[in-house]
Formats: structure tokens, C-alpha cells, sequence
């Protein structure tokens, strides 16, 4: 029975973290739910728009964050339940409607939930979330495991009801995406109704105007409540502590490092010596809990990823008890036990504590780990990032980079979040010079593009996806048309939200549901905003290369050219081959060509191997996908297409 | 000789022996490209997939890693053994004579035969390639068409077609690229109609320096232009579009001195005139160390005469272009007469000048080296400082 509809209490599912959260609000009876897809929160959002129809939810992949967020409140301003998900990055996106959600406060229960990502495994930062909760003063809960990601997020939609603001629940990627048991609750068996109420008085929350005005009412007002939650944490079972009475260090903790501590105290056997308090309310702190705790002993370390949030919040608590508690040694990011940048492991945790401890243990020495690496890698081939077979982003940038080279004009392309983020790589001819936030390529190419009267004389391009578009290039590429920028706007149009799992976007004709929805036409938006609008098929490249460099040559305004192209990994393309390719051998000159291995130097398709013996070009059966472009690139026109019957 | 203008780097960067690193792309790139010495004749586009030219410039879409290519071997810009050219195309070392060598000087035009087209000059060209063309002497010919202003490469293998690519085109043009494509497609007796630096490359190409067995010379015949420098195509084109349409161009031409102006006919009969005075800054970087003014390693070279607008000059300097220039005469499809002495003259002085103009920015720049112009200085019999 699937972990959705299985209503029997105490039973246990494996569940991805992800999963564990859409559970829980399925718990709390959530009939709301919203978000833009992002690594790694995608999981919730698509979970539980598997039963939307039977849980009776409307489920959306919003336009953008900040809209996802806006939809989510206006459910709780109609006291229905509502969830919003989104990752770190969301965060930033949608965190202005949310400091203003925050002062007017909400009525139905409503949870944020971001997913960071430390390290930036599928990020392009490691941004940190938790300090907007501290920030717009509103709640912060931290699953440390998978059955707290379903019981927190379950027991997060009563505390946004008990205070009537929105809380945070903060997961990472290895709550996220790793799995673990978890044991069911009761599906909620609530039904709601929903209306919106306005007619009360301005100053009321719940069945007046919702505003964030008069803002020192509403601000405090709010700061009562976020002094309410402190003493509801005070007593929170999601709070933890393991050890002795008395210990000889006190480790703090919150989120995923929890599993990670646990195992260096194991690893390190110093369970005798060693107090582990787990926090699961990080803001605001519980400062009694934190007081007993910090009494226990004068060594004190706190294990986090990414910025010292608990850290510095913890040493003001102490500050202020000071007189109280006697002084502490703390131990942590800022002293340098716990590095500053990228992800955590036990490894780095039982490094930090055996030197505090002086226990002597080597944790995995720098020599066992270089001799490991040599090991595997006499039998791992060297595979950098790349797009798959069959990708539209490669040729695509293909003719990108071939205009911009025959223009001569050092043009460059400002890229995008995506996966042709990877443009900036070999696998995309080194095409992109900027990376940043979701339509900042856009953004910055309006920029360049009125750069002229300064003597700049170099091409601007930008690239975006379909999805992209829709989220934050928009309003750019309208700034661009306004001011007569002098940009061409490639749209890399492979019909969804690709690099995150196919989710629709408002350019596709079907919702998160499943549902028909309208599609919404980038080509007559553009034509719309004033810019100048083409649409080719990227697989067609001496055509695509052609039209660019017409394009680019066009003097004045936004030019946007739509190379059409369905991602190769779609669930339409997906093991339906257009061509049969091989190799003619009789043409392929290998070496002696002159080409100097264009295909497999150069245009790199992981469908294309190199036969050192033959010294031919080769395709691989395995993994080429039959798109054909591979043969257009070959001077010798060995590489042949033929048509599947 | 200008053609070596690339010598000093070469002496002055690679140790001897090392020198084949370098005689391929990335040598091009260092030594030419990068260098803007670069005239984009084209002998560079279609041999491999990496040069392209677009709107008149020759680029280099990948690195490639190869050590050697006929790229640099056929490239007018490196640097070029005249010695040994001239041995083996006329038989004797290069001697610095300002026409280069020749067997005569004569004076031309088309005959009746030809019909009437939209000829510059006397149409010699045009009649000599549409003769061999029509009698088989050549089974095809590289021309330059033009589409605006930008000259485009044609191949071509009906005689009529001959008339639709007429008239000079003043911007740099990749002309060769249309040789290497007919070379690729099997054609054996290439007539070739090409400026001084594109029929050096054609030379180059044709002393077979990359020592292939197999090599068989594939042109039937090389008629070079007589060429003072050719402009980049991009400023152009925004210079003269600044001040008419495009479209409305059907022919640019500058008369034979005293003349000093470009004419650009439009359609409708009105023509505008531009001083050279202004066009000159628009001239290409790598033309200005060009020594060559008459295509000295063709079999014919064909330019302008002064005074004589409906004539040209016609310089013939090997024995097969002197075989297929008599047969054109005798069948009706060129005039030929003598060149009056003072002509003769004034078109010495004007290809010695021209060499003499690049050997002087060639010292400024420091680009040739000390050996190598003293070589020039004193075999040449026009330049003396």
C-alpha cells in the first residue's frame, strides 16, 4: 500500500526525506500545497500531487517562489492548511512576500518548507536559509531524521495555527534525499471550508483585512508571538539530549550533522564523555532548555553546515547567563573546528572532537584516501560533466559558440540556471561567461547591452530555459525592450522543466495535477513585449548558426531567437530513436583526416567513442539516442543517419 | 619580399628544429591571425571543419592540435621561399622586377563572341574564362559573386554563368575556399581568378609542400588581378550604407588614375562618388605589407589601363596562359594589341611603388627581419632606401 494512502498508524514505510514531509502534511491535513521545482525539495510538491485527486488537495508548480508563497497564503488567509515548498534559492525569491506574510500573519496553518543545500551539489551557492527566520522572526523547526521530518512537519502546521504565523521547516539534501524508517500517523480526516473574512477590524488578524499595516501593531503583535513559540520550545519533544549528566563537552546540534555527531561519538567511543543536545527548534532558542544545558559542563561545541547560525545565537544566550553559567570554551565554525565551507560528515565531526578530546584517533588519513582515489580510478574512465546524448543544450551551444566565433566581435552569452548552466563547461564549448541567479543572465545582458556609449562593442547574448523564463527572465527581458538594449535572447526551449524531473510550467499545456492547463506562448509574449522573434529547431545547425549570426549583426533592440528542441531524457523522446546512426569506415579517415577528431575532441556526445585500434570514430549503441545532429558535423560525412521504419 | 612579413617571429620565437610545432593552426592563429595580417583570401576554408570565413574575415571556430596542415602551408602570410616558387613556376629565382616575371605586356579586351555584359574595364577576364570554359580547356572556374557588397566564392562550370559574377569587388573576399570545394568535388582543370595574395596561395598549394605522392596540379589556368589592397568588409559595408542603401548598389568601381575617387552606381542611373582619401583607413591591416601588386605567380595577371577605360592590361607570363590567351584571339573572343611604352611605364612605377610602400611599413613595424629586407633591397630594382 503506498505510503500516501496507508492510514494505518504505526506502521513503517521507507520513505525518502522528502517524502516523509509530504506525509506529514498529508497528517495534518494540508489542502493547499505549492512551489517551484528545485534540488532538493522537487520530491515534496510531486508527492503529493500524486494525491491530489484522493487527498482532495490543489497541488501547483508555481510561475515562481514568490508566487508559489502568495498562492500558500492566500489558502491560510482562507483557513484552509496550506504548504509551500522550495529550495535554498526560493528562499531569496520569495522571501519578500514572506517578511510581509510574516507581520500580517497568517489563519490556516501554513509551512514553509526550503530545502538547503550545503555544498551545492545542485546549486550554484550554498545559500543559507535559517536566518530568515530569525530575520522576519518567525519559527524554525530542523528535522534531525526522517521520522522528525514527517512528525515536524505534521506538528508545524498546529504551531502556525497556535501563533497564526507561517512556519519554517528546514531540510538539507541529505534529509531530503536520503531515506530512512518512518512511522505512519493517522491520515487527517478534516474537511475545510474556505472563506476569506475582511470584515473585521483592520487591527484584527484572523477575520479582518490581512496586511502587514499598521506596522507597529502588526509588528508587535508579531514579536508577542515569536516570544510565544520561544516557551512552547522550551517543552518541545523534538529537543533532544544524550549523555552523561555532567560531560566533558557538550556537542549542539540540529538537522542532518545529528546523524553525522552520533556516529563520531560512536566511531570514537565516547559516549561516557560526550553530551549531545539536539535541537530541532532553532529559532528562536529555547533559552531555559539552553541554560540547563550550558551549565553542564564548560567546553561546549556546536556541529551545523554552511554559516554558525546556532553557534552565534547559542554564545548570545550565553552572554546573557553568563553570570549564571560561569564562562565557556566554545568550539566551532569560528575557531576553526568545523569547517566553514561545503558539507559535513562524521569523518570532519570525529576530526574536530578527537582533537578537543585528545583522543589520539586519525579519522580517514589524507595518504588512505589519495591511495583509494588511485585505485579507482585506474578503472573509472574520466568522465567530466556532460550533456546526455541526444541533449538540444549541445547543439545548441554548438551554434551558438559557432556565431559568436565567426562574428568576430568576442560576443559572449550570459547564462542561466539550468542545466545548459553547464554551457560554461567543455560539454558546451566554453559558451557562457556568467552564471548566476535564476533570469540573471537576462538581467545582466541588458546591462551589457547599453554598454555602447562606453565603447563597448562586443555582442551580448543571454541564454534561459523555458522554465526559466517564465520565473525571472520576464521582467528583464521587458527591462531589455524598454531601454532598447542591444541583447539576443536565446531561449533553450526543451518543453519543461528539465534539469529538475519534467515538472510543467506555465508553457506547457498540462498542470502538477495532470490536469489540461492553458499554455502560455514565449514566442507571442516576446513578440508582445516589441523584440524582434525567431524559432528554429537546434538540431538543424547551419540553419540555427545562420539565423544567430543574422541576429546578432541587427544593431538595435532585443532580438529573441526559440531553438525548439524536447529535452532527450523527456518522457515523450525517452527510448523512441528518430535515427539509426553508424559509421561509415570506408569514409571516416581517422587520424589521417585532418579533422583532428572533431567528433569526439570537440563535439563530444557520449554517444560517440573513439575506436583506438580501428582509429575510427564509433557510436555507441548503448547510449546514442538516435538524435542525428552528430552527422552534420562530420566533414568527411561518415557519420550516417538513417530513419527508424 | 612582404610575403615573408611573419619571418621575424618565426626567427624570433622558435628555436630551429622547433619550427614544426607551429605549421599548423595554432601557428595561423599566432603568426597571421592574431598578428592581423591576415587578408582572408580563403585558401585557409574548407580543408578541414575548423577555419571559416564569415563577412569577409577568416576564423577559427575550435583549436585544433595538429602539428602540420596545409592551412600553413598554403597560407600567403607566412612566410614563403620566392626562390623557389619562381624556380619552379618560371624557371629561374625571384629577381624583385616590380611586374614579377613575365613574357609580355599586352593590351585587351573582349571580342564579339563574348556578347556584351556588365564588364569593368575591357572584360578580359570574363572572355578569357568563358572562352576555356566553352572549349574545354578548364572544367571549371573559381570566380567571386557578389551579394550587397559582400563578394561570395562561386564555382562554376557553365560559361554562362561566367557574366554573373562581372565586375571588381573591393572587400576581401575568401575566393580560395571555392578552389578548395572544387578540388574536393574532383575537378582537375581549375580556372582560378584571384588577387595577388589568393594566386600566391594558389602557388603554394600547387608546389605541393606537403610532398604528397599523389599530388596532380588541378588548375588548367590562374589569372591573377592586379590589386593595390583590399578593404574589411565590416566598416565598409557600415561606411557606404551610412550613406546609401545597400539594395540599390548594381556596381562599384575606381576608375584607373588620375581618377581618385570609388564610384558606386545605383539603380536608376544616379552614381555617387567617394574620395579615396576617405576609404583608404578602411584598407586591411595585412594589405598594407603586400609587395605584390599584379599577381606575380599567375599565367595571366589582368588589370586596368590608364586612359583606356574600355581596355586592360594584360600581362602574360607563362606558356599556357599564353597558349589559351592566342586561342581566345583567334577564335573571335579577345582583342589583343600592343601596350604603348608610356603605359608600360606608369604600371612599373605603380607595382614598384606598391612594393616599395610595404617594404618601408614592414621595417616601421619591425616585422621583417634584418637579413631578410636587405635580400629584398638589394635585388630589387626599385627600392633603394
Amino acid at each position: 500500500m503506498s505510503f500516501l494512502t496507508d492510514n494505518r498508524e504505526g506502521i513503517q514505510h521507507l520513505l525518502m526525506g522528502n517524502e516523509a514531509i509530504a506525509r506529514g502534511a498529508l497528517e495534518a491535513g494540508v489542502n493547499v500545497a505549492s512551489g517551484y521545482p528545485g534540488t532538493p525539495s522537487s520530491e515534496i510538491i510531486e508527492t503529493l500531487a500524486r494525491v491530489s485527486g484522493e487527498r482532495n488537495l490543489y497541488v501547483e508548480w508555481s510561475t515562481n517562489e514568490k508566487v508559489a508563497l502568495e498562492v500558500a497564503a492566500a489558502a491560510s488567509f482562507a483557513k484552509l492548511r496550506s504548504l509551500c515548498a522550495m529550495k535554498q534559492v526560493g528562499m531569496n525569491v520569495a522571501s519578500d512576500f514572506l517578511l510581509h506574510l510574516a507581520l500580517c500573519g497568517t489563519r490556516g496553518g501554513m509551512v514553509v518548507v526550503t530545502c538547503d543545500d550545503p555544498g551545492a551539489l545542485s546549486s550554484s551557492n550554498e545559500g543559507e536559509s535559517r536566518h530568515f527566520a530569525r530575520m522576519f522572526e518567525i519559527p524554525l523547526l530542523e528535522p534531525g531524521d526522517f521520522q522528525e521530518a514527517k512528525n515536524m512537519a505534521k506538528w508545524a502546521f498546529e504551531l502556525s495555527e497556535e501563533i497564526r504565523n507561517v512556519v519554517i521547516v528546514r531540510s538539507v539534501t541529505r534529509v531530503s534525499h536520503a531515506s530512512g524508517n518512518v512511522k505512519l500517523g493517522r491520515l487527517s480526516q478534516t474537511q475545510r471550508h474556505a472563506e476569506f473574512k475582511y470584515d473585521d477590524d483592520a487591527l484584527e488578524t484572523y477575520e479582518g483585512p490581512a496586511e502587514s499595516t499598521p506596522v507597529g501593531h502588526k509588528h508587535t503583535l508579531q514579536q508577542e508571538k515569536i516570544k510565544k513559540v520561544a516557551e512552547i520550545f522550551e517543552e518541545s519533544p523534538f529537543n533532544t539530549y544524550h549523555g552523561p549528566e555532567k560531560p566533558e563537552l557538550l556537542i549542539i546540534t540540529s538537522s542532518v550533522c545529528n546523524l553525522y555527531t552520533k556516529e563520531a561519538i560512536n566511531l570514537l567511543g565516547v559516549e561516557e564523555r560526550v553530551g549531545l543536545l539536539k535541537l530541532g527548534t532553532t529559532w528562536p532558542l529555547p533559552p531555559k532548555l539552553l541554560k540547563r544545558y550550558l551549565s553542564t559542563t564548560d567546553k561546549i561545541m556546536i556541529v551545523e553546515e554552511v554559516l554558525p547560525f546556532l553557534e552565534e545565537n547559542i554564545k548570545i544566550l550565553a552572554a546573557e547567563q553568563a553570570k549564571e553559567i560561569g564562562a565557556k570554551t566554545f568550539y566551532g565554525k569560528n575557531d576553526g573546528s568545523i569547517p566553514s565551507v561545503g558539507e559535513l560528515n562524521p569523518d570532519l565531526v570525529v576530526l574536530a572532537l578527537s582533537k578537543i578530546l585528545s583522543t589520539g584517533y586519525m579519522a580517514m588519513p589524507s595518504e588512505y584516501k589519495k591511495r583509494f582515489q588511485d585505485s579507482s580510478f585506474v578503472v573509472v574512465p574520466d568522465r567530466g560533466r556532460t550533456f546526455c546524448p541526444g541533449c538540444p543544450h549541445r547543439a545548441s551551444f554548438w551554434s551558438i559558440h559557432n556565431a559568436l566565433q565567426m562574428d568576430n566581435r568576442k560576443g559572449f552569452v550570459c547564462g542561466d540556471i539550468g542545466c545548459y548552466a553547464m554551457g560554461r563547461l567543455s560539454c558546451g564549448f566554453n559558451t557562457t561567461k556568467t552564471l548566476h541567479a535564476m533570469g540573471s543572465g537576462t538581467g545582466l545582458a541588458s546591462g551589457f547591452g547599453k554598454l555602447a556609449k562606453f565603447g563597448m562593442d562586443q555582442p551580448v547574448l543571454a541564454v534561459c530555459g523555458d522554465s526559466t523564463f517564465f520565473h525571472a527572465v520576464m521582467p528583464a527581458l521587458v527591462n531589455a525592450v524598454h531601454h532598447n538594449s542591444n541583447i539576443t535572447l536565446v531561449v533553450l526551449d526543451n518543453s519543461g522543466t528539465a534539469m529538475t524531473g519534467f515538472q510543467p510550467h506555465p508553457g506547457l499545456t498540462v498542470n502538477a495535477m495532470g490536469e489540461e492547463a492553458p499554455a502560455i506562448d514565449i514566442a507571442k509574449v516576446c513578440e508582445a513585449m516589441g523584440a524582434v522573434v525567431e524559432i528554429r529547431d537546434p538540431f538543424d545547425l547551419e540553419g540555427t548558426r545562420n539565423t544567430l549570426n543574422r541576429l546578432i549583426e541587427k544593431e538595435e533592440g532585443v532580438k529573441v531567437f526559440i531553438l525548439r528542441q524536447g529535452c532527450a531524457l523527456s518522457p515523450e523522446k525517452r527510448h523512441a530513436k528518430e535515427y539509426d546512426m553508424r559509421i561509415d569506415e570506408a569514409l571516416c579517415l581517422g587520424e589521417d583526416c585532418g579533422c583532428n577528431r572533431l567528433c569526439t575532441r570537440i563535439f563530444q556526445c557520449p554517444g560517440l567513442i573513439w575506436d583506438r585500434e580501428k582509429n575510427r570514430a564509433m557510436i555507441d549503441e548503448v547510449l546514442c539516442v538516435g538524435c542525428g545532429v552528430c552527422s552534420s558535423i562530420c566533414p568527411a560525412e561518415a557519420i550516417k543517419k538513417e530513419e527508424v521504419a | 619580399m612582404v610575403e615573408t612579413a611573419t619571418d621575424r617571429k618565426l626567427e624570433g620565437t622558435v628555436k630551429t628544429g622547433d619550427r614544426n610545432q607551429f605549421r599548423g593552426q595554432k601557428g595561423l592563429q599566432d603568426l597571421v591571425l592574431d598578428a592581423n595580417l591576415c587578408t582572408g583570401c580563403g585558401a585557409c576554408i574548407g580543408l578541414c571543419p575548423y577555419f571559416r570565413s564569415y563577412r569577409g574575415k577568416t576564423v577559427a571556430l575550435f583549436p585544433c592540435t595538429l602539428m602540420t596542415g596545409r592551412c600553413f602551408d598554403f597560407c600567403p602570410k607566412v612566410e614563403v621561399d620566392l626562390d623557389n616558387l619562381s624556380e619552379k613556376f618560371f624557371g629561374r629565382s625571384y629577381d624583385g622586377n616590380p611586374l614579377g616575371s613575365y613574357q609580355t605586356v599586352m593590351i585587351s579586351r573582349a571580342d564579339e563572341k563574348v556578347g556584351s555584359a556588365a564588364f569593368q574595364a575591357g572584360g578580359t577576364v570574363s572572355a578569357i574564362i568563358y572562352f576555356a570554359l566553352k572549349k574545354g580547356y578548364l572544367d571549371g572556374a573559381v570566380l567571386t559573386d557578389r551579394d550587397g557588397l559582400l563578394p561570395i566564392p562561386r564555382f562554376v562550370t557553365n560559361p554562362e554563368d561566367v557574366f554573373t559574377c562581372v565586375s571588381s569587388k573591393y572587400s576581401a573576399a575568401p575566393t580560395l575556399s571555392a578552389l578548395n570545394q572544387g578540388i574536393r568535388d574532383g575537378f582537375t582543370q581549375i580556372g582560378v581568378v584571384a588577387t595577388p595574395c589568393q594566386v600566391l596561395s594558389t602557388a603554394l598549394m600547387r608546389s605541393n609542400p606537403l610532398d604528397d605522392k599523389a599530388f596532380v596540379d588541378p588548375t588548367g589556368l590562374i589569372i591573377g588581378l592586379f590589386c593595390t589592397w583590399a578593404l574589411d568588409f565590416r566598416p565598409f559595408e557600415k561606411f557606404v550604407s551610412d550613406r546609401v542603401d545597400i539594395k540599390n548598389i548594381t556596381k562599384v568601381d575606381i576608375p584607373p588614375p588620375p581618377s581618385d575617387m570609388m564610384e558606386i552606381y545605383l539603380r536608376g542611373g544616379q552614381k555617387i562618388e567617394i574620395p579615396l582619401e576617405e576609404i583608404r583607413p578602411l584598407v586591411l591591416e595585412g594589405c598594407s605589407y603586400c609587395a605584390d601588386m599584379t599577381a606575380e605567380f599567375s599565367d595571366i595577371s589582368v588589370g586596368v589601363l590608364e586612359g583606356q577605360p574600355d581596355m586592360n592590361t594584360l600581362i602574360i607570363r607563362t606558356e599556357r596562359g599564353r597558349k589559351i590567351v592566342n586561342e581566345a584571339q583567334k577564335e573571335g573572343y579577345l582583342v589583343i594589341s600592343d601596350m604603348p611604352a608610356k603605359n608600360l611605364e606608369h604600371l612599373q612605377s605603380a607595382a614598384g611603388n606598391k612594393k616599395r610602400r610595404a617594404v618601408i611599413k614592414a621595417k616601421q613595424e619591425g616585422i621583417l627581419s634584418a637579413k631578410i629586407l636587405e635580400k629584398i633591397t638589394r635585388r630589387s630594382h626599385v627600392i633603394s632606401d
